[in-house]
């Protein structure tokens, strides 16, 4: 049967090629979205961990965590709190330093322990107007101690190379909170606050307790909170939610075609099986696989496309310093089974018709 | 060499129209097992349409056909009894052009979930039995018109049936090619002791058959019925 499957698409190879061509495309987005949406949520674990800080306080209800904005006084009164030990807040500068806009600024008190837990590499820490530079950041942008980087125009002297071992933090750099709002004109202004907590404080309820003590604020305790805390996310992720369900309309009407055609083109053909003495259910089953061979072969194509293609994207968006693309086995076994589901809902329909055949008649048309 | 006994066949009554033309008229017959019969007529006189109703290939409008007193036509019981009773072989050889003689030969055991093995260990015989095992691994384009039809005859009896319906076997071969298809068919006939039912213009066929029947507009000539059907 297999044989006879891989000989019969190989017949029409052309037709066979492009419709797995658009099956495969259709995949492709769904494993590329998916890898981005992965991706997005590693990131923002890296966002909630910030400087090694056990909870992330943000604004409620903004398209993306980056865009929140807090005021200053907030600090002082989380600090206060008996179930947190030490709070710092977080100015975070995105799309501003030159020659790598995906790389983030972080404004951030010298005295917090943000700023305390990073490890210095090469150089000292900063004093004055310089800036410290994350080791990735460093590498990709061959920056040393002494050169100049540039954030929002201006020109600043690099004094040390940290490492944090947080994705985030090591492909951008770090300054004091108050010029880096002196650099965005956001006086007394934060995007987030780094919170750790008391020893014996649980990070669920005191979230919780903490966002009805000050209503307007979201605080986020685990990556997938924090990627729901973030429109954009929610927004890639219905994307993807939409993508599947187009392309498996889309796909499952393709493969459907191609195989109804099959099927007429073929009557001879498969008169011929029944007169042997397939059975109508077999003659089906030979039209059904031929369907999910050619989506399981538009579903290869697709993943090995979605794999390149994600990697390829993030870097021509240019956000590859803070959302890298992250192919999970799972999103590759999601778009290998959109594939097969686009083939078998495209082959049910033709087989069906298989089943109704009388042999004598498709027999007359070869 | 196969100890398969052929079936006996039995037809009542049998009427089938294609809108205004009778293809069948009230057609009764009966073959004893492990006869060969000769059914000749004129083109449009309804042989190969008895041959169908027979194979459970097209369903009769009124009356019973019999194979082996079971009832014919109802569609998966139909596949089964192809599969396991009868064995066809067509003026046009119907080959599946992509695959080998051999793997063309395979193709009824596919059907039948014979395994891999068997298949080619049975395939590889039956062309070997047809004097094909030589030409095994071609595509029909490879073949001449006789070895295509050979292969056919092969595919034919990869199911070992009991009962060979042939239509016009040798109408597109020329007359040397014709005699040694027909001496074939008659060959793996006579040691698989299978009943046979060949329609054909040539009347060299009638000639080395058992009985010869005529069949004009959709009426078999008296006598089709040699034993008790009702």
């Amino acid at each position: 049967m297999l044989g006879l499957i891989a000989a019969n698409l190989a017949r029409r190879w052309g037709r066979a090629a492009l419709t797995a061509l658009g099956v495969g495309i259709g995949v492709a987005m769904i494993v590329g979205l998916l890898a981005l949406t992965q991706g997005l949520k590693e990131s923002a674990a890296g966002l909630v961990h910030l400087g090694g800080s056990d909870l992330g306080v943000f604004q409620s209800n903004v398209s993306d965590p980056t865009a929140s904005v807090l005021p200053a006084s907030l600090v002082g009164r989380l600090a206060a709190r008996r179930d947190v030990a030490r709070a710092t807040p977080l100015l975070l500068v995105v799309d501003a330093i030159k020659g790598d806009p995906g790389a983030v600024a972080f404004g951030a008190d010298p005295t917090g322990f943000f700023t305390q837990r990073l490890v210095m590499v090469q150089g000292s820490r900063a004093q004055g107007a310089a800036v410290l530079v994350g080791d990735r950041l460093a590498q990709t942008r061959h920056l040393r101690p002494g050169a100049r980087l540039t954030i929002e125009g201006r020109g600043l002297r690099i004094a040390g190379i940290y490492h944090s071992g947080i994705y985030f933090e090591d492909s951008g750099a770090v300054m004091a909170l108050n010029q880096a709002q002196g650099l965005v004109g956001r006086a007394g202004e934060e995007t987030a606050i780094a919170v750790q907590l008391a020893p014996r404080a649980r990070p669920g309820p005191t979230a919780r307790a903490i966002q009805r003590a000050f209503p307007g604020t979201q605080v986020i305790s685990d990556p997938e909170e924090a990627a729901r805390a973030g429109a954009n996310a929610t927004l890639i992720s219905k994307a993807v939610l939409a993508i599947a369900v187009v392309a498996l309309l889309i796909g499952g009407f393709s493969v459907m075609n191609t195989m109804a055609m099959a099927v007429i083109e073929r009557q001879g053909e498969l008169g011929l099986l029944s007169t042997v003495g397939w059975s109508p259910s077999r003659v089906a089953a030979l039209i059904l696989g031929e369907g999910v061979a050619v989506s399981l072969l538009g579903a290869g194509t697709g993943l090995l496309l979605g794999v390149v293609g994600s990697g390829a994207l993030v870097h021509l968006l240019g956000i590859s310093s803070y959302v890298s693309a992250s192919v999970t086995a799972w999103g590759l076994g999601r778009g290998l089974l959109v594939g097969i589901a686009i083939g078998v809902l495209g082959g049910l329909y033709p087989a069906w018709r298989v089943t109704r055949m009388r042999p004598v008649k498709a027999l007359a048309r070869s | 060499m196969s100890d398969e006994i052929g079936a006996e066949v039995a037809l009542a009554h049998v009427g089938k129209r294609f809108g205004p033309i009778t293809a069948l008229d009230d057609v009764s017959l009966c073959v004893a097992a492990g006869e060969v019969v000769a059914i000749t007529g004129h083109s449009g006189s309804g042989k190969s349409t008895l041959l169908n109703v027979i194979g459970g290939l097209d369903r009769p409008e009124t009356g019973r056909v019999l194979l082996d007193g079971d009832a014919t036509w109802e569609r998966r019981r139909d596949a089964r009894m192809r599969r396991g009773l009868v064995g066809f072989v067509f003026q046009q050889h119907l080959l599946l052009p992509t695959l080998t003689a051999q793997a063309n030969v395979e193709v009824p055991l596919v059907g039948a979930g014979a395994r891999r093995t068997e298949r080619r260990r049975r395939a590889a015989q039956l062309l070997d039995e047809v004097g094909l095992a030589d030409r095994a691994h071609h595509v029909p384009s490879e073949l001449s018109g006789g070895e295509r039809q050979r292969v056919a005859v092969a595919r034919a009896l990869a199911n070992d049936p009991r009962l060979l319906l042939a239509d016009e076997p040798t109408g597109a071969l020329d007359s040397v090619t014709s005699k040694r298809v027909l001496d074939l068919l008659l060959e793996v006939r006579r040691r698989r002791r299978m009943t046979m039912l060949l329609v054909s213009y040539d009347p060299t066929v009638g000639s080395r058959a058992d009985r010869t029947l005529t069949m004009t507009d959709g009426r078999l000539e008296s006598g089709a019925v040699t034993a008790g059907v009702t």
